[in-house]
């Protein structure tokens, strides 16, 4: 039996926890409920013959008040770094958690997830901006559900590799 | 030079006088300038000369000054070998702090059991008891006893967890029917397992600080989460109840062997917890418990129902039937006594026979009847009477015999009349002053047994004549004596005349001479039993 340890990072309210519910239970809501310390979710999943349990720990957001504690990401195989795509600030909050992350712990497997894609018309954030980057990309939407087994999947499928 | 030439001796002179001394001289001064030396020298003296400061030189006081200068220095000194290297000052001062702690947890401890033991002392219950008697039986103090009973519990779940990322490695679990529903234990371990690394990440980072301080007992609601910590691995059991301590011992002992043996699968660990199977058994072992008292009935049953049950059961019967039993030989004997207190009855045996009750005596039969005296929580198939007649002086009954008596005498007595009148015939007006004498002291008997008697006069007619001149005739017959009865004194509200031919039917059976006897009016006492 494999296990992974795996975390949701990113600004507050950049659609972290919605993601994971959108992947674990199939539900969307529309209230804002911040998290506050870690909510850990499990998924079992198969990636090509192997199934895989993935422990998602979702961590609460930076914001001005809350620094992310790295210390939580200990043993992760890998992480998700969340960006709003509505707000051009989450963008620079996640390339300096990468920053931070990488860091501290080293190089470990992770993609970048842009979320709200169903609001693409409202985005700030500047394809080229990401690309620059040239990170693994994913578009989500955790309110249509788009993208959003994809993304966690490939992270599934690179973690096994 | 003249000057050249004076010198001369005077440094001669010079090096006559202070020749020795000039070497020392050179010696000191080099000792001065080199600060190496210098220090040395220092060296040699200072303990002696900090000795002696300490100490007030001379009988002075002791001197506070270099108190002062060296304080700062100190303090300095300190704090920065806390910085640097905590630990040394740790082990250094854990001999004193760790003898005091432990001497005020005792001391803490010590009162608690002590006021325990107080509030305990009064409560009383089987339960108690027993504890009292295992306190009495092994010498132990009895708050004692209470503390060791009362520490049940149970380990219900044990996790052996990846310290670093929190992932369950193994999780072993109590037999699910015994194990209670109902609280965090229903969740997914993995989870479980997780929410236990992160909690205690939390308090790591915002509580110490020190890595080296970590949870060892987390308490949610009924559940004590017990944990032990390696450099690898974490080991935690839920364990429902109050842990005792060695419990703490025991996982940290499990999980000592499991690092050593797994040292190496834990340090690659990267995901497959296949390679933790094998520990499997170790964990098995701390599911522990010391059972508790519910759960003990439940093993069992049969065995326990014939060693205690059916027993008890027996002894309950017993004693349940000898109550009964007194309770209804009670009554009985309540029930004899009731008769012998009654007049015109008298006891001569009563006695148990098998289930029934037989009672024997003697009785008036003026007396109550003995069944209507029965109780109703005595069956009157219960009992056999036996009873013989008897006469009882008993003046009640006398006077009701008597009454009884009177009232026979005069429902013989008569008047007869000629055919065709009603006048009582001159020959039998003697009679009226006897009747009446006899009714007066019938009335004053019933009176003095508290009744109320009434006497009917009857007149009657023969079967011979037109109907309705027969029954005037009765009725004036009847009317005739009452009157006459009334003016000898007989009070007359207790005369009535009864106009009702009644005996009309005797009488027509009765020959010619015997008419006579149906020409008449006679008495009847009614209200006197
Ligand atoms: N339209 C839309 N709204 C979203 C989407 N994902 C999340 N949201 C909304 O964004 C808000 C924040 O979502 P969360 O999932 O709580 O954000 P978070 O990153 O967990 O926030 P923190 O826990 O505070 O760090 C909520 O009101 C969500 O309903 C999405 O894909 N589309
Ligand atoms: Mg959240």
């Amino acid at each position: 039996m494999l296990k992974k340890k795996i975390c949701m990072v990113g600004q507050f309210g950049v659609g972290k926890t919605s993601l994971v519910r959108r992947f674990v239970e199939s539900i969307f809501d529309e209230r804002y409920l911040t998290t506050i310390g870690v909510k850990i979710d499990r998924k079992d999943v198969t990636v090509g013959s192997e199934s895989v349990t993935l422990m998602l720990w979702d961590l609460a957001g930076e914001d001005d008040l809350a620094q992310l504690n790295v210390s939580h990401l200990r043993g992760a195989s890998g992480y998700i770094l969340v960006v709003d795509g509505c707000r051009a600030a989450s963008l620079n909050k996640a390339v300096e958690l990468q920053r931070r992350i990488a860091g501290q712990l080293g190089p470990l497997p992770f993609v970048l997830v842009l979320n709200k894609a169903d609001l693409r018309d409202r985005w700030e954030v500047q394809d080229t901006a990401v690309a620059e980057h040239g990170w693994p990309t994913f578009e989500t939407s955790a309110k249509a559900g788009s993208g959003v087994e994809e993304m966690f999947l490939a992270l599934a499928g690179k973690l096994l590799q | 030079m003249p000057t050249d030439g004076a010198d001369k001796p005077l440094a001669e002179l010079r090096a006559i006088l202070l020749g020795p001394d000039r070497a020392a001289w050179e010696a000191m001064r080099q000792r001065l300038d080199n600060p190496t030396r210098r220090a040395e020298d220092v060296a040699g003296v200072l303990a002696e000369a900090v000795r002696l400061r300490s100490r007030g030189h001379s009988g002075s006081h002791p001197d506070i000054k270099l108190r002062r200068a060296l304080q700062p220095l100190l303090e300095e000194a300190l704090q920065l070998s806390v910085q640097s290297n905590p630990r040394m000052l740790a082990d250094a001062l854990f001999p004193i702090f760790g003898k005091a702690i432990r001497r005020a947890i005792t001391s803490e401890l010590d009162g608690m059991l002590q006021s325990l033991s107080q509030t305990l002392e009064q409560s009383f219950s089987w339960r108690s008891l027993q504890w009292r008697w295992e306190s009495f039986r092994t010498g132990k103090p009895y708050a004692e006893i209470v503390v060791l009973r009362s520490l049940l519990y149970r380990v219900e779940q044990v996790f052996l967890i990846h310290r670093d990322s929190g992932l369950l490695l193994q999780h072993v679990a109590a037999p699910p029917a015994q194990a209670t529903a109902g609280t965090p234990l229903e969740k997914d371990p993995e989870m479980v397992s997780g929410m236990l690394t992160a909690i205690q990440d939390f308090v790591r980072d915002s509580v110490s600080g020190a890595e080296s301080e970590n949870l060892e007992t987390v308490r949610m609601g009924e559940i004590e989460v017990v944990l032990a910590y390696g450099p690898d691995a974490i080991l935690a059991g839920f364990v429902r109840g109050v842990a005792p301590r060695k419990l703490s011992r025991v996982f940290q002992d499990t999980l000592d062997v499991i690092e050593q043996k797994k040292a190496e699968a834990l340090h690659t660990f990267s995901g497959d917890t296949s390679r933790f199977d094998s520990c499997r058994p170790q964990l098995q072992a701390c599911l522990l418990g010391q059972g508790r008292p519910e759960e003990r009935t439940s093993g069992s049953w049969g065995a326990r129902a014939l060693l205690f049950g059916v027993p008890a059961l027996l002894v309950l019967a017993l004693i349940g039937w000898w109550i009964y039993a007194n309770v209804i030989e009670r009554r009985w004997t309540d029930f004899a006594h009731r008769l012998e207190s009654e007049p015109g009855i008298v006891l001569t045996h009563a006695e148990k026979r098998g289930s029934n009750f037989y009672i024997s005596g003697l009785r008036d039969p003026l007396a109550a009847d003995p069944a209507s005296l029965l109780p109703a929580s005595l069956s009157s198939n219960q009992v056999e009477f036996h009873w013989e007649e008897y006469y009882s002086l008993v003046p009640r009954f006398a006077a009701q015999r008597q009454l009884a008596e009177l009232k026979g005498q005069l429902q013989k007595r008569a008047f007869r009349f000629t055919t065709g009148s009603a006048e009582i015939p001159p020959e039998q007006r003697f009679l009226l002053e006897d009747v009446a004498s006899q009714m007066i002291s019938l009335i004053q008997a019933a009176t003095a047994l508290g009744k109320t008697v009434q006497i009917e006069v009857r007149g009657n007619h023969d079967p011979v004549g037109a109907e309705e001149l027969n029954a005037a005739l009765s009725r004036s017959r009847g009317e005739n004596v009452r009157a006459a009865l009334i003016a000898l004194g007989v009070p007359a509200a207790r005369l009535i005349a009864v106009p009702e031919d009644i005996e009309k039917e005797t009488c027509s059976a009765v020959k010619e001479e015997e008419r006579l006897f149906c020409r008449s009016a006679s008495f009847r006492v009614t209200g006197v039993l």
